[in-house]
């Protein structure tokens, strides 16, 4: 009996797996892959909200001219073979027209797949190497021409921070070479800006040191804190985000360094900043949106879509919310130029990200940097604002330090 | 007697050739037959998803059964076998990049040389055993993993390599549907040499170190040969699988190939059954469709009307991660010899039924 109930359990999980969803009429899929109880879930889940309270406010003021969006949210956790599972139901039973993904390792498992089955994806991977989709720059290994991102690439980002950097360094008036110092776990994601950034900071004139490496997992970083005090670094890349970085800042501060940290997009918001407390000091780090607080525009647009998720309109989203909507919506004005120019396909949605010059969603003005997206060149922003935060006693103090604007160069693309 | 579809109560093997089957009854074998028969109908008959799960089970079935030749048949343990996975990976890709290789002879080269590296970091397990060794092992994870980050001219560093798909006179491997057959190839052959490898001289030598070490010595079994020689057979499976699973993807990148990899492939072969080749693949299957099922039941919460809302269906995501712990842990408490054992009963129950014992 024991084995027959067994028996029969089993198969009604298998009926459970198998039955599929019928679909309305008029209607378009999109999937979406989120990391909420993974190793990223950190700054995952505030991205995931911003991608799927846009996704129901598309949907509940009008769709895609009129058409639906019918869309599915994955906690893939960041592994890989449930992200190509998940990638490849919704490409063979559900037709997907467009991804909204996630993390390094899901986008670059499925740069071969989305390019053959020409679904455009929009990560929150921003590696330099998504950005060039014919494989013009002899550097890039592998052309991505359905990769499409929302931001500075982390190349472009740190490159921004450099330069202000080498600004800073004059206007304190300080004599001699800076020195520079990548700081970061020897993984693809914080090490996908190492050389690029590395070598623009020699073109600067700072002495690059040799990079420290820090795990992505927190804990307890002093003897790599004495390392940067021993070497002198003035200005360090922070490539982790996390409890890594808190962890980060506060060793080097009983280690008692004289650093100038910078981090990636990743690695600055206001958790950081409540949860590092007092030790953090003059903190740079780079943004691609305002801040929930800052009065524009466009911020009016977020707080209705965040109303999404909740009602009450009270939570405070961090700036990686902002960009979850930004994301969808240039994929939403992209998608509404495909249905106007022979319908909502994967190959149009890619047509329409290029339709555009200093494109900037309806609405959302303000909120979302203008972006140029060329069938050569998939470096929509290369805009990065630099921001710089104190703790200030709980009352979290964020300035702006400068705004820089990066040349597209021929060398720089995909790298 | 041999004329029997079903094999008799007790053992009555009265000869070699009896003892030494790959199938038990020629029932079995024609079912086997069949079933191989019918998963070659699978392109046309069931979509893209479940066809790139029985590739996922191809690919991780490959080296699982690796990992249970270590563990299971010699009694050693690794937990550097998703590095060595992953090296594969990288190996084949580089091979067919560097020196214009076709990727068909690349991914056994491919093999072979993850088992050279395999065999250099299973040195130790000539001189340390246990969790000594496991710990010596772990080694090799970290130095692997690290290699594959920093290794430029290797692995591509951070950005990666791409792998280009199997070709093979002009026809190009690079859809689920004509993928699946290869995995198909790969899985069968793979498994047929495994259950061969076992019948084999060799073999015997594996399960003699098991059993007991010093009786194997004394009754003239070499130890540190035949433990080098399980790394190297364990790492070129795991070398396969690897190189099968960078050109199905066409993008191999560092990220993948970390220490819980490797703690996976453990629970694969633990669940299915140590030293069970047929266990390996239940256990694969059992692995990679778990998390498919919970979150097929994730999907369906979210089709009605109380349940698709965030809170719900962000608490369910992390049931879900839940429960794939809990039902290792159940597995392990109530099937501790793993599927393949659990499997042996079911048959037994239903030949001896209702008489069973």
């Amino acid at each position: 009996m024991q084995h027959k109930a067994k028996l029969s359990s089993l198969f009604v999980c298998c009926a459970l797996g198998m039955s599929t969803q019928v679909l309305a009429k008029d209607t378009v899929f999109v999937g979406h892959l989120a990391d909420m109880s993974g190793p990223t879930a950190f700054v995952g889940k505030n991205y995931a909200d911003g991608v799927r309270d846009s996704l129901a406010y598309i949907n509940a003021n009008g769709g895609i001219k009129g058409t639906t969006l019918e869309y599915e949210t994955i906690d893939y956790a960041y592994k890989v073979p449930q992200a190509i599972a998940s990638y490849k139901k919704w490409h063979s039973r559900k037709k997907m027209v467009a991804m909204q993904g996630w993390g390094t390792a899901d986008t670059e498992a499925l740069i071969s797949f989305v390019a053959k089955d020409k679904v455009p994806v929009f990560s929150a991977s921003y590696s330099g190497h998504l950005t060039d989709p014919t494989g013009k720059n002899p550097h890039t290994k592998k052309p991505a021409p359905y990769n499409f991102f929302y931001g500075a690439s982390y190349s472009d980002a740190c490159r921004g921070l450099v330069q202000w950097a080498a600004q800073d360094w004059k206007d304190k008036g300080e004599k001699g070479k800076p020195k520079f110092t990548h700081i970061g776990a020897n993984h693809p994601f914080p090490n996908a800006p190492k050389q690029a950034c590395a070598e623009y900071a020699t073109e600067l004139g700072f002495d690059v040191q040799p990079a420290v490496v820090v795990s992505m997992k927190p804990g307890d970083f002093k003897a790599q804190c004495l390392s940067l005090k021993s070497s002198g670094s003035n200005y360090g890349y922070i490539g982790n985000l996390g409890g890594s970085v808190l962890s980060l800042v506060k060793s080097c501060n009983t280690v008692g360094t004289d650093i100038q940290f910078m981090s990636n997009i990743w690695g600055g918001d206001k958790k950081i900043f409540s949860a590092a407390g007092e030790g953090i000091k003059d903190y740079v780090f780079p943004t691609m949106t305002p801040f929930w607080t800052d009065d524009v525009p466009g911020m009016k647009l977020v707080r209705e879509i965040s109303k999404q998720s909740d009602e009450s309109g009270k939570e405070v989203r961090v700036h990686h919310y902002i960009r979850g909507v930004c994301s969808t919506f240039f994929m939403k004005e992209a998608m509404e130029w495909a249905k106007d120019n022979g319908g909502i396909t994967g190959e149009n949605i890619k047509k329409g990200m290029y339709a555009r010059k200093n494109w900037v969603p309806k609405g959302l003005e303000g909120a979302c940097l203008a972006a140029n997206w060329t069938n050569e060149d998939h470096r929509g922003i290369n805009q990065v604002n630099i921001y710089k935060g104190n703790y200030n006693g709980g009352d979290i103090a964020v300035e702006k330090v400068s705004q820089v604007t990066l040349k597209r160069r021929d060398d720089w693309l995909g790298y | 007697m041999s004329s029997l579809t079903m094999r008799p109560c007790g053992d009555f093997r009265t000869s070699y050739k009896q003892d030494n089957t790959i199938f038990e009854t020629r029932t079995i074998r024609n079912f086997a037959i069949i079933a191989i028969a019918l998963l070659c109908a699978a392109p046309y008959l069931v979509d893209a998803y479940y066809l790139t799960l029985f590739i996922q089970i191809s690919y991780l079935g490959i080296a699982a059964l690796g990992l249970n030749i270590l563990v299971g048949y010699t009694g050693q343990i690794s937990l550097g076998h998703g590095a060595f996975f992953g090296f594969g990976a990288f190996a084949s890709a580089w091979m067919n990049v560097s020196f214009g290789i076709p990727v068909v002879f690349c991914i056994p080269l491919a093999g072979f040389l993850t088992m050279g590296v395999g065999m250099v970091f299973g040195l130790p397990a000539s001189r340390i055993k246990g969790l000594y060794l496991a710990i010596a092992t772990l080694a090799a994870q970290f130095i692997l993993e690290d290699f594959f980050a920093r290794a430029d001219w290797f692995s591509g560093g951070s950005a990666g390599s791409s792998a280009d798909p199997i070709s093979l006179f002009g026809f190009a491997f690079d859809t689920d549907e004509s993928f699946f057959y290869v995995a198909l190839f790969a899985l069968v052959f793979m498994y047929i040499w495994g259950c061969n490898l076992m019948r084999s001289r060799e073999g015997r030598a594996f399960i003699a170190v098991r059993d007991h070490y010093l009786s194997a010595e004394i009754m003239g079994i070499k130890l540190n040969k035949y433990r080098l020689l399980s790394f190297g057979v364990s790492s070129f499976y795991a070398g396969i699988g690897g190189a099968l699973y960078a050109h199905y993807l066409g993008y191999v990148s560092a990220e993948g190939f970390t220490l819980f990899m490797s703690i996976q492939f453990l629970a694969m072969i633990i669940i299915g059954g140590l030293g069970s080749v047929k266990g390996t693949l239940m256990g694969v299957v059992f692995m990679v469709f778990l998390p498919e099922v919970l979150e097929s039941g994730v999907g369906l919460m979210k089709m009605t009307e109380w349940g698709n809302i965030p809170m719900v269906v962000d608490g369910l995501a992390y049931i879900k991660e839940m429960a794939i712990g809990l039902v290792i842990i159940l597995f392990l408490i109530f099937e501790p010899e793993g599927m393949a054992h659990r499997w042996a009963q079911i048959k037994n129950y239903w030949k001896f039924y209702p008489f069973s014992y």
